[in-house]
């Protein structure tokens, strides 16, 4: 007996004690008190002591008939003196076998005390002390509990596994079919359950909260609100017609007498009140499983959620006058049944509504103890709705605003990690809530206390459906007449086919009282038989329905940075509108609370606050993470499917050792010197380099570099990693502390930005490549490699730096020895390597305006070289021919007649104009000024900015002149001008301008000449990428070494990759000097035809690597650049703004 | 046309607007006392300053943006009755049955486009999508973290590699998104 109280659950003592505070429940029902708990206290013990009872015997096996009479009389008998007694002596019970039995498995527990039960025959054990002792009614209750979820989950998983199952039955309905099978076990094995362990508290305070939280929290706020009109309209209005329909017609019928009971209209009031509440378990397990449209979604479930108030408010007015009979109800207590609504309702709301707030700024200073985090929403949220609950309040609505609230701010406050906690861990609560709610459900349904009568649970059944549906059309027609998206008739069917009933209405039909409404035990079958009609039969039928009507379906997807930005615009654009209108709708409503957040709440309730638009940055932060991490995870694959392709190290087995001695050597050596590990590989390609001679080229003139997929994956990685794993930002923890999560790494607000751009220079090399196909496909110039199949996105890409290296070392190299070629030079530096020469003249010019059809391409720099390439391609000289530069087109492509082919690939490398140019960082960028273009267009009406931009225009114009003496280096100057835009630079466009502040290399290619800088370009470009080269070689050896460190597991592949790319590091930094004696050399031997242009690949190759790096280096420096000119710009604006 | 500054359109001048934006004449009256109690100077027409006075459009980010959308088509500083409602038209919700062309979904995505084409060349910039990044988020973001936005936004739409959004690749962006939705309002009766 004792065992049995002392299981309780803590809830029910505290209901227990106060009954008999009260003197039992009798009197506490005198006392008025309407709430939940108070009533159900009784019917709730007793149902906790059956539920142990029953699974005890279950557990225990313990078969005596007479006992378990015993026992349960006992207990309902005894009730009201129990309980002080509980654990501080043991009462004297009766001498029960059960009790006997209890007694003897806890006999160390009573071994203190004196007096024992009459039956005692087990005194004599009570002083030994026990090898063995067993003690199952001490964790009884949450032992069985933990049985129940465990079973439900498994059940759970069960179908899961059974997949046929799973797509013909919603979840729910097959967790009700285990329920019953669980209740009809339990049942014959003791016949004594008669409800389930699912009792209106265990329901409403244990497993409703979890899931309405979870709705809540995760709940679109945008959607849920654009809507909440509707919503409001089929919660409210909808529910108290349905309460009401329903609950006249069947006491009409009743007046037939059908039914053979007496149906007094209050009852059925009070039965129509609870039986038309939409559930919102039930829903959200369907609904979720369906997947329809998330307006069709909100709308429903929206009213599921919301309709709590009005549920409760009416089943407590009913409730009350069905006690107070008839007779004796005053139109005053209509009046405050009403008023009690608003009450309910709002009170509920703004209780929740203070305890998300209250939550977001407990969440502010949590981020010293960031594993608290969670705890705070699951418990803040718990708390509101147990304060609703206090006043009577609706706690649905409590919980499900207190979550829509906080969601923005919590989420703006907590880390990465606790996000992530919450999320899972609510899902999990709720779901498995969810999961034991319907297994309760079904275990419920099985009893002998039920009173089936047919016609009335037939036309409960049928009203239910029909004034759903007159419900549901007339107030979607009336709906649709203020809003914007029309509810349609398959939406408004789906809609009132969705209209679900579900445990709230089990809970609140079992809260009745027998003794005041008896009809009770009809009501509890009938809407045990309400539930499994809607959710057998429509939640089995409504997916094939959906699909049949052609619903439309929902496409769960994250916004793209577009869609999220231009979503954005139109909302300002329409709140705008409704502005102009004078109209205060949605759009207005919301921009104005946004404004107030923005302005007052997030200041206080967010601890950094990010500005206007949180979201913008979120989506930004989340989809460069998720690209991030797609982009790590393809390439893991990538690698583990080409294990056996060649690596970098195929470079260095390419190379002959005497080739490496004498080019490189110094280089080497002095890597060996520096480093270890260096020494290490460069034996290692030695070793290798005499095992292949035999098959590869002896000669490094003769050395092919063919990146596999492996090396340009392993440089991307490279790339990436050395962006952003390989900083040494590890923060090290000076104390040991236990609850600490250090998750320095871990809040998504903190993105690498660099990284991005790394990212996106990756990615971009694919559509580059495309790119480039289209554009021969459209007969546009472009220089093709056709000899590259496969990969050749990325080659080319690499190839773009490779061509600019060389020709970086070959304008060097030409302009010093044989300056008069230096004409025919077509690398990047072609132009200024002419304006060198400067003797230009206007037929040329005229010649580049009307041959180049491809006027966005900056490639046409000087019309002297375009003219020379022309005569080269008509009668090439020795000279030419053996230039390597030339010869690599030409032994590549000689296959056909192109035309231009002088411009090499990186012309019509878009990527690679606007940002990835080294060129534009110095020259271009630093010495131009940077003028607030965007803004001063923007505003190109008013007045000021007009003679602004003609001021700065005039001032640009004025730079240009004096530097751009022929008439070449004008012409050099405009090519960036489209001509689907002619006049912008005429004009005197901003845009033009601010084009030719930002270190775009259009104008790479004329302002170098055009600049009145004295010293030849090029030379400086020279110095600067060498020592980028050089740099970046530093940085590639450091972040090998730190890659290292950092993978320690998967040692032997990063390692292989360090040395691959060490090796390529190395080994470009020495083409890179290496590439200037080759060619001088060949400059000098004519005779060398093919092998010299294998050469030159080969020395593009090479210096890939390096290229790539040098070039990455730049792009941040650049990006540097940019953001500064930005930042100016952005001053400029505001400046701007402000006087205007 | 609302060119003469009585308060009472003409029902000719009714049925011309309808025609021409397919409001109902109702809407029209109910518009057109709007437009009559932005215009101050009772001229008949709006100017700038007009629109610009209503507080809640002066502290909208873009609110510059959208008072110039409406003068984009109209000549001068100044917009009759006709052109305001013109502008107006692109918002109407498109109905199955009557669809004209200043509602469809292609206007609304022009409206949009518009907005970021701040020198109308029919192509979105960086610095364009900067400037309106700017307008909309504030100054808390930093300037480096916008210009990635920019770049990552351009990046993601851009087609042709031109490191610009034209209208084309705009739309496409857009695809999936309820633009009928979302650039509609319900024009009381």
């Amino acid at each position: 007996m004792c065992a049995v109280h002392a299981a309780r659950p803590a809830s029910t003592d505290f209901g227990g004690a106060a009954i008999d505070g009260n003197g039992g429940e009798r009197t506490e029902k005198a006392n008025g008190n309407r709430g939940r708990g108070g009533r159900v206290i009784e019917r709730e013990r007793n149902i906790w002591l059956r539920l142990i009872h029953s699974a005890r015997r279950s557990t225990l096996d313990w078969h005596s008939p007479s006992d378990r009479c015993d026992v349960r009389t006992s207990a309902t008998g005894t009730r009201g003196n129990d309980l002080p007694a509980l654990r501080t002596k043991p009462r004297p019970a009766p001498p029960s076998g059960l009790a006997r039995f209890m007694h003897c498995i806890r006999v160390h527990q009573s071994a203190s005390s004196t007096e024992e039960p009459a039956g005692g025959s087990h005194k004599k054990d009570h002083d030994r002390y026990p090898v063995f002792s067993v003690e199952f009614a001490r964790v009884e209750t949450p032992f069985i509990i933990g049985l129940w979820i465990f079973c439900a989950s498994l059940a759970k998983i069960g179908f899961h596994m059974t997949p046929k199952l799973s797509k013909m039955f919603p979840e729910s309905c097959l967790l009700i079919v285990v329920g019953v099978v669980i209740g009809v076990l339990l049942f014959h094995t003791s016949s004594g359950v008669q409800v389930s362990p699912l009792t209106p508290d265990t329901f409403f305070l244990y497993l409703l909260p979890p899931i309405i939280l979870d709705a809540g929290y995760f709940m679109p706020n945008r959607l849920f609100f654009d809507h909440l009109g509707t919503i409001l309209l089929f919660a409210v209005v909808g529910t108290i017609f349905n309460a009401i329909a329903i609950g006249t017609s069947l006491w009409a019928v009743g007046q037939s007498g059908l039914f053979e009971f007496d149906t007094p209209i209050l009852d059925m009031m009070l039965f129509g009140s609870l039986v038309s509440a939409v559930d919102p378990v039930a829903v959200l397990a369907v609904f979720e499983e369906i997947h329809v449209n998330e307006i069709l979604y909100i709308v429903v479930f929206g009213e599921s959620l919301l309709n709590d108030a009005v549920t409760v408010v009416l089943y407590h007015m009913f409730e009350a006058y069905s006690e107070m009979g008839p007779a004796n109800i005053l139109p005053v207590d209509v009046a405050s049944g009403i008023a009690s609504f608003f009450v309910v309702a709002l009170g509920g709301t703004v209780i929740g509504v203070i305890w998300g707030f209250l939550t977001g700024f407990v969440t502010r200073f949590t981020h010293q103890v960031r594993v608290i985090e969670p705890i705070f929403i699951f418990v803040m949220a718990y708390l509101a709705y147990l304060n609703a609950e206090i006043f009577h309040m609706s706690g649905i609505l409590a919980i499900t605003f207190c979550g829509i609230t906080m969601k923005n701010y919590v989420e703006a406050n907590i880390s990465h990690k606790s996000h992530t906690t919450v999320k899972y861990a609510m899902k999990m609560l709720s779901s498995s809530c969810e999961t034991v709610i319907f297994m309760f459900l079904g275990v419920a349904t099985v009893n002998n206390a039920h009173s089936w009568n047919t016609w009335f649970v037939l036309l409960t059944v049928l009203f239910c459906t029909v004034y759903r549906f007159i419900g549901v059309m007339i107030l979607a027609s009336l709906a649709n007449k203020f809003r914007l998206h029309q509810l349609n008739g398959v939406e408004k069917f789906v809609m009132s086919y969705g209209g679900l009933r579900g445990a709230v209405a089990f809970a609140l039909v079992l809260l009745i009282d027998k003794n005041i409404v008896n009809l009770q035990p009809h009501f509890v079958t009938t809407t045990i038989a309400v539930i499994y009609f809607t959710v057998f039969f429509q939640g089995i039928t409504i997916k094939p329905l959906v699909r049949i009507l052609n619903v439309k379906r929902a496409e769960k997807r994250k916004p793209t940075m577009n869609e999220r930005i231009h979503e954005k615009l139109m909302d300002h654009i329409m709140a705008g509108l409704e502005d102009v209108l004078g109209r205060h709708g949605n759009y207005h409503v919301r921009d104005r609370f946004k404004r107030f957040d923005t302005k007052y709440i997030r200041p206080w309730l967010i601890r950094d606050n990010k500005g206007a638009e949180p979201k913008i940055l979120e989506t930004y932060s989340k989809l460069t993470m998720k690209e991030a991490m797609e982009y790590m995870r393809r390439n893991a694959s990538t690698i583990a499917a080409f294990p056996g392709t060649e690596s970098m190290s195929t470079l260095f087995r390419n190379c002959t050792q005497t080739n490496m001695d004498a080019r490189w050597g110094s280089g080497v050596r002095k890597a060996q010197n520096d480093d270890p590990l260096f020494a290490a590989l460069a034996q290692d390609s030695f070793s290798f380099t005499q095992l292949d001679s035999s098959v590869q080229n002896l000669d490094m003139q003769e050395l092919e570099y063919n990146p596999s997929k492996k090396d340009l994956t392993d440089a991307k990685i490279h790339h990436l990693l050395s962006e952003e794993l390989c900083k040494p930002r590890r923060h090290r923890r000076l104390s040991y502390s236990r609850h600490a999560v250090n998750d320095r790494d871990l809040s998504t607000q903190e993105v690498n930005y660099k990284m991005h751009m790394n990212m996106r220079h990756i990615i971009s090399g694919k559509h580059h490549h495309k790119r480039s196909k289209k554009l021969n496909k459209e007969g546009k110039p472009h220089v093709s490699f056709p000899g590259i199949t496969q990969n050749g996105s990325v080659k080319q890409f690499t190839h773009d730096y490779i061509n600019e290296m060389l020709e970086e070392s070959d304008s060097n190299d030409v302009d010093e020895a044989r300056p008069s070629t230096s004409g025919l030079n077509d690398g990047p530096e072609g132009g200024i390597v002419f304006t060198a020469k400067s003797t230009p003249t206007n037929t040329d010019e005229a010649v580049v305006h009307t041959e180049d059809p491809h006027p966005k391409d900056p490639g046409k720099r000087s019309s002297r070289a375009d003219s020379e390439e022309e005569a080269v391609h008509v009668t090439p000289t020795a000279t030419e021919t053996v230039l390597p530069w030339k010869r690599d087109d030409e032994a590549e492509q000689c296959t056909f007649p192109l035309k231009q082919q002088e411009f090499p690939g990186w012309c019509s490398n878009k990527e690679y104009l606007a940002y990835n140019s080294p060129s534009s960082t110095f020259l271009g960028g630093l010495d131009q000024p940077k003028v607030a273009s965007v803004i001063g267009l923007f505003r190109r009406e008013s007045t000021v900015d007009q003679e602004m931009a003609r001021a700065d225009a005039a001032i640009l114009v004025i730079e240009e002149c004096p530097a751009s003496p022929v008439p070449s280096a004008v012409v050099c100057g405009t090519p960036p001008a489209p001509p689907k835009r002619p006049s912008s630079a005429r004009r005197g466009s901003l845009l033009e301008l601010g084009a030719s502040v930002d270190p775009i290399p259009e104008e790479e290619a004329g302002t170098p000449e055009s600049s009145a800088n004295k010293s030849p370009p090029w030379a400086q470009r020279r110095r600067r990428k060498q020592g980028a080269c050089s740099s970046s070689y530093e940085d590639f050896r450091s972040n090998e070494v730190g890659l290292l460190v950092t993978c320690g597991g998967p040692v032997g592949r990063v390692g292989g990759c360090v040395v691959g790319r060490g090796g390529a590091a190395l080994s470009a930094r020495a083409a890179s000097s290496e590439s200037e004696l080759a060619r001088d050399r060949v400059s000098r031997s004519v005779s060398a035809s093919a092998a010299t242009g294998n050469k030159k690949r080969r020395c593009r190759s090479s210096s890939s690597d390096a290229a790539a790096a040098a070039s990455d280096r730049d792009k941040e420096t650049q990006i540097g650049e940019e953001q500064d000119a930005g930042g100016q710009r952005g001053c400029h604006a505001s400046a701007q703004w402000g006087s205007s | 046309m609302g060119n003469t500054s009585s308060l009472l359109l003409r029902e000719d001048e009714i049925a011309q607007i309808q025609e021409k934006t397919g409001f109902t004449p109702n809407q029209i009256e109910r518009l057109y006392s709007r437009f009559t109690s932005l215009d101050r100077g009772n001229c008949g027409t709006l100017s700038r300053e007009d629109l610009l006075r209503i507080p809640e459009l002066a502290i909208n980010p873009l609110g510059d943006r959208i008072v110039h959308a409406f003068f984009q088509e109209g000549t001068g500083d100044s917009i009759n009755f006709l052109q305001f409602m013109q502008v107006l038209a692109h918002f109407r919700p498109i109905k199955k049955n009557k669809d004209l062309k200043l509602n469809s979904r292609e206007q609304k995505l022009k409206f949009a486009f518009k907005m970021y084409d701040l020198d109308s060349d029919g192509k979105i910039s960086r610095d364009e999508l900067l400037a309106i990044l700017q307008m909309m988020v504030g100054s808390n973001i930093s300037e480096e973290q916008l210009t990635s936005i920019a770049e990552r936004t351009i990046f993601e739409a851009d087609q042709d590699g031109d490191q610009m959004i034209s209208f084309a690749e705009f739309c496409n962006a857009l695809e999936r998104t309820d633009v009928e939705q979302k650039m509609s309002i319900r024009f009381l009766n």
